[in-house]
């Protein structure tokens, strides 16, 4: 028993100490947010004509997106018809472009051809295929490019789409979803902009409507894409990566009614036959004039309203992609956004003023503590510490890995929450004193006392917990924020009461200082000696 | 030595008729939930540009021009700068400074307009102004007051599953007696509500929530130790809210404390003016919680439970003083012998508060029936 708790005791120690050195070394250190030290400010413009609601819509969306990200607190301000996001700690602005995600509109395109960058160009009238090796297949454009598409589908490479099941997929029906069928020959007439294929290729509003070619993401491949057939509107909102069989799969929900699901299922009717319009079988997915994915069309008709993108995604590839769906069903249509850094909207003084001030107050606690409780104080002492290293370490963890950011209220409900950690111990104690002073050896009531306290301590501690769930999950901004550092103290409150105060406290009450005498100021009531002699 | 009520206080002996008094505390409650409703009606809430939105310049930096100089600017315009938002905007070589203050009429606009550009010496086509909207939108609090309800009708569930389903009514009741308090002290005295209000107010709402749960725990302890005694529900509220009097105290201190050093220090000291509404706020909300716990729900639960059909034989009965004192100690309710005593002790000494610590130790230690079984020797 004995050994158990002071092994308890040991590891909790370790994490706590063990954590804050490793992120001391790593360099890791709580982010402050907007409030605090600022951020920056990437600014959207809409374009074009569009409907106020739809503006609405836009920056609801926009909002879940980067909320996300992280459990940062963005701000997100309408000023006039821009929309300025404001992201907390992000000093780099390219980062912060990356976050807020691109602002154009998802497109939808067949596919007519697919090539790599590696170009020669001579301008041949007709198209020769040479068949490859298994899988892999070198196809010549009728603009000359030569191409080599291998079997793996690679970012902003092809992948295949197929209905969402809920049966299961037999592991082999994976495999052949990633193999590209290489149509034979190239029936679609030369596009005839095609000055040269590279990187640098402007996408202008007429492209829309004819073939074009454009290049993949990575810019490996290009490819030359039919007419748009559907934008991302036809999806909704929800697009999501997940896994699936063990490798990652973007899954999305179609929109109903012909603006949705019809649009969509014509366009992959058309995909899924090899026609004229889709030789290839395969559907671009367009964004800003780049294809972000070219997956194979597995099914002729979507009936289920859900579809299933799947590929040799990595984890990151797959959100990104679900992202940029989710982006691409954005009623609104953005210009490319500007990013500027924006300072703290309190002054530092602020700050300053709030860790000198709470750190007074911390110490006029544990003051009064020592007061009240006499040496037993110090195992509270010894618990904000853990506790505060703790809390220290994974909002520093966090920071640096989900974008957390302080802000002046996230910190100043830290310093609160100092009450209802300090209040653990009040239980407790409280409950050692009754049973001390009514005869009891602190050695005898310890565990007792302990195993009673811990059962309000975690009843409390429960309504704190659901109440900090329910509010991270259904609330969004600064709610959301407190509902994160509510969570993290009080799951630490209940960790250090076990894990730290149990066995401090029943180590200490089998020493023989502590059973001595007056204990947490109260003596043992004069009969409780003559049992205990 | 401390001596007299403090000393009973430390020791846990106090016998303070809680419940007798019940109506002291709902009297008190109802009218600052009058006054709230009146104030509320008539000037409403303060509601910071958070919420309302407003309007915005941008004007570019300058030596003499900076964030300092833009709320001096303001001040000077009769706009107050302490809640007005002002930031620097770099991107590249540029820097801009941005001013965003609530509502104003246009005049107004134009002329701090021209006051900007004349103190940061540039054109005044070069500073812009728009108006902005809420960064905590209508769906924000929708959203927010949907958690909230989600979490009420949680809470009650579990609260009726780990206790009973009227500790669940009345500690619900006593939360929304707490916001109404605290949103009441807002309104009167006209401060401003921010995001951070927001969150102090939900903060003090789990604290509150927590300093009950606590509170109900130790009644229903003690409502299982009594089972067997003939005892009013009112007994078991008086016991428990007696033995964990002095825990309560000692939270709301431990909680109060920082708070008030975040907003007698840091917020008036040092002047840093953002921490006072938020410390306002909590500290309003700790008392309130504090208090709600102990004259509100307790009274409220044992009013529910009074109605019982286990308790109603005893409704109205309330041992006072050293028969408290006996149920605190022993757990069982006095004889008749006892009560014939206790009215006899109690008219020699008729305000039980001022007994002597003696006195009561020593009744203490002649009802402790059953002393602690006695250690064994040669066992660990």
């Amino acid at each position: 028993m004995r050994r158990r708790l002071l092994w308890s005791l040991i590891g909790v120690l370790v994490v706590a100490f063990g954590g804050f050195g490793a992120n001391l070394a790593a360099g890791n250190h709580p982010s402050l947010g907007l409030d605090l030290q600022g951020g920056a400010s990437v600014t959207l413009e809409p374009l074009g004509t569009f409907d106020p609601a739809a503006l609405d819509v836009a920056v609801d969306i926009i909002r879940k997106r980067v909320d996300s990200i992280g459990v940062a607190e963005p701000e997100i301000i309408r000023q006039g018809d821009t929309v300025i996001v404001n992201l907390p700690g992000v000093k780099d602005q390219k980062a912060a472009l990356e976050l807020v995600g691109s602002s154009g509109e998802v497109l939808l395109r067949p596919v007519k051809q697919m090539g790599t960058t590696a170009t020669t160009t001579t301008l041949p009238t007709g198209a020769t295929t040479t068949s490859g090796p298994v899988g892999a297949t070198t196809t010549t454009l009728p603009t000359g490019v030569t191409t080599t598409t291998s079997p793996a589908a690679t970012s902003g490479g092809p992948g295949s789409v197929r209905r969402a099941a809920n049966t299961t997929i037999p592991a082999t029906t994976i495999t052949t979803d990633t193999t590209i069928t290489t149509p034979a020959a190239v029936d679609a007439a030369p596009p005839t902009t095609v000055s040269g294929v590279t990187d640098s290729i402007t996408t202008t509003e007429d492209d829309r409507d004819r073939d074009v070619v454009l290049p993949g993401q990575e810019g490996e491949f290009v490819y030359l894409v039919g007419p748009t057939g559907a934008t991302g509107k036809v999806f909704n909102n929800n697009a999501k990566a997940e896994i699936s069989n063990g490798s990652w799969v973007v899954v999305v929900s179609l929109r109903d009614g012909a603006e949705g699901a019809d649009q969509w299922n014509a366009l992959a009717t058309a995909c899924f036959n090899g026609t004229d319009v889709c030789p290839s079988k395969q559907l671009a997915i367009v964004l800003d004039g780049k294809v972000i994915s070219a997956p194979t069309v597995q099914e002729p008709v979507f009936s289920g309203g859900n579809v299933q993108i799947t590929g040799s995604f990595t984890e990151k590839e797959a959100k990104q992609l679900a992202k940029y769906l989710q982006f691409g069903a954005v009623p609104v249509r953005f210009s490319a956004p500007t990013v500027q850094t924006v300072s703290a909207s309190l002054g530092k003084d602020s700050l300053k003023a709030a860790i000198v001030s709470g750190l007074i107050g911390i110490l006029l606690v544990l003051l009064f503590l020592l007061f009240y409780y006499r040496v037993m104080a110090l195992v509270v002492f010894g618990g904000l510490t853990v506790s505060g290293l703790l809390l220290w370490s994974i909002i520093s963890w966090l920071s640096k890995t989900n974008g957390l950011a302080l802000t002046l209220s996230g910190t100043a409900g830290i310093i609160v929450s100092i009450g209802v950690t300090v209040d653990s111990y009040v239980v407790f104690f409280e409950r050692l004193k009754d049973d001390v002073q009514s005869g009891r050896t602190l050695k005898n009531s310890a565990q007792r006392g302990f195993e009673s306290a811990w059962r309000t301590i975690l009843a409390a501690d429960t309504v704190s917990l659901i109440g900090a769930l329910v509010l991270w999950w259904l609330t969004v901004g600064s709610v959301r924020g407190f509902a994160f550092f509510l969570g993290l103290s009080t799951l630490t409150d209940i960790v250090v009461s076990y894990f730290y105060t149990r066995p401090t406290v029943l180590l200490l009450s089998r020493t023989r200082f502590l059973n001595s005498g007056r204990v947490l100021g109260v003596r043992r009531t004069p009969n409780a000696a003559i049992g205990d002699q | 030595m401390m001596s007299g009520k403090i000393s009973r206080l430390y020791r846990g002996e106090t016998t303070v008729d809680f419940y007798g008094r019940r109506r002291i505390g709902f009297f008190l409650s109802l009218f600052v939930a009058v006054v709230t409703v009146v104030s509320l009606a008539s000037q409403g809430l303060n509601l910071g540009i958070d919420f309302k939105g407003g309007v915005a310049w941008e004007v570019p930096a300058s030596k003499t021009f900076d964030v300092e100089q833009a709320r001096n600017v303001l001040d000077a315009n009769g706009i107050s700068s302490k809640d007005a938002k002002v930031q620097v905007l770099t991107s590249g070589t540029d820097r801009r400074i941005r001013i965003q203050v609530g509502d104003q009429p246009t005049e107004k606009i134009d002329a701090l307009k021209v006051a900007f550009a004349k103190d940061a010496g540039v054109n005044t086509d070069l500073v812009s102004v728009a108006a902005v909207s809420s960064t905590w939108g209508r769906s924000i609090t929708e959203k927010a007051l949907r958690a909230l309800v989600v979490f009420f009708a949680l809470v009650s569930l579990y609260i009726a599953f780990r206790f009973e389903w009227k500790m669940a009514l009345a500690a619900i009741i006593a939360m929304v007696h707490d916001v109404l308090v605290s949103v009441g002290v807002y309104s009167l005295l006209g401060l401003e509500v921010t995001p951070a209000t927001v969150v102090a107010f939900l903060t003090i709402l789990g604290f509150s929530l927590y300093d009950t749960i606590v509170v109900f725990d130790k009644i229903q302890e003690n409502d299982h130790r009594f089972k067997t005694s003939r005892v009013s529900y009112g007994d078991v509220i008086n016991v428990s809210m007696n033995q964990v009097l002095m825990r309560s105290l000692n939270t709301s201190i431990a909680a109060i404390l920082p708070v008030l050093s975040l907003l007698v220090l840091g917020s008036w000291v040092m002047g840093a003016v953002a921490l006072q509404e938020f410390a306002v706020a909590l500290l309003v909300g700790l008392l309130t919680g504090a208090y709600s716990s102990i004259y509100i729900a307790s009274p409220l639960l044992g009013m529910f439970k009074e109605r019982e059909a286990k308790y109603s034989g005893m409704r109205g009965h309330l041992a006072l003083g050293p028969e408290m004192t006996r149920l605190i100690l022993t757990g069982a309710a006095a004889g008749r012998r006892a009560t014939a005593q206790r009215s006899e002790a109690t008219r020699i000494d008729e305000a039980v508060e001022q007994a002597s610590t003696d006195q009561d130790l020593e009744t203490a230690s002649t009802v402790l029936s059953h002393p602690p079984r006695p250690r064994k020797k040669g066992r660990r």
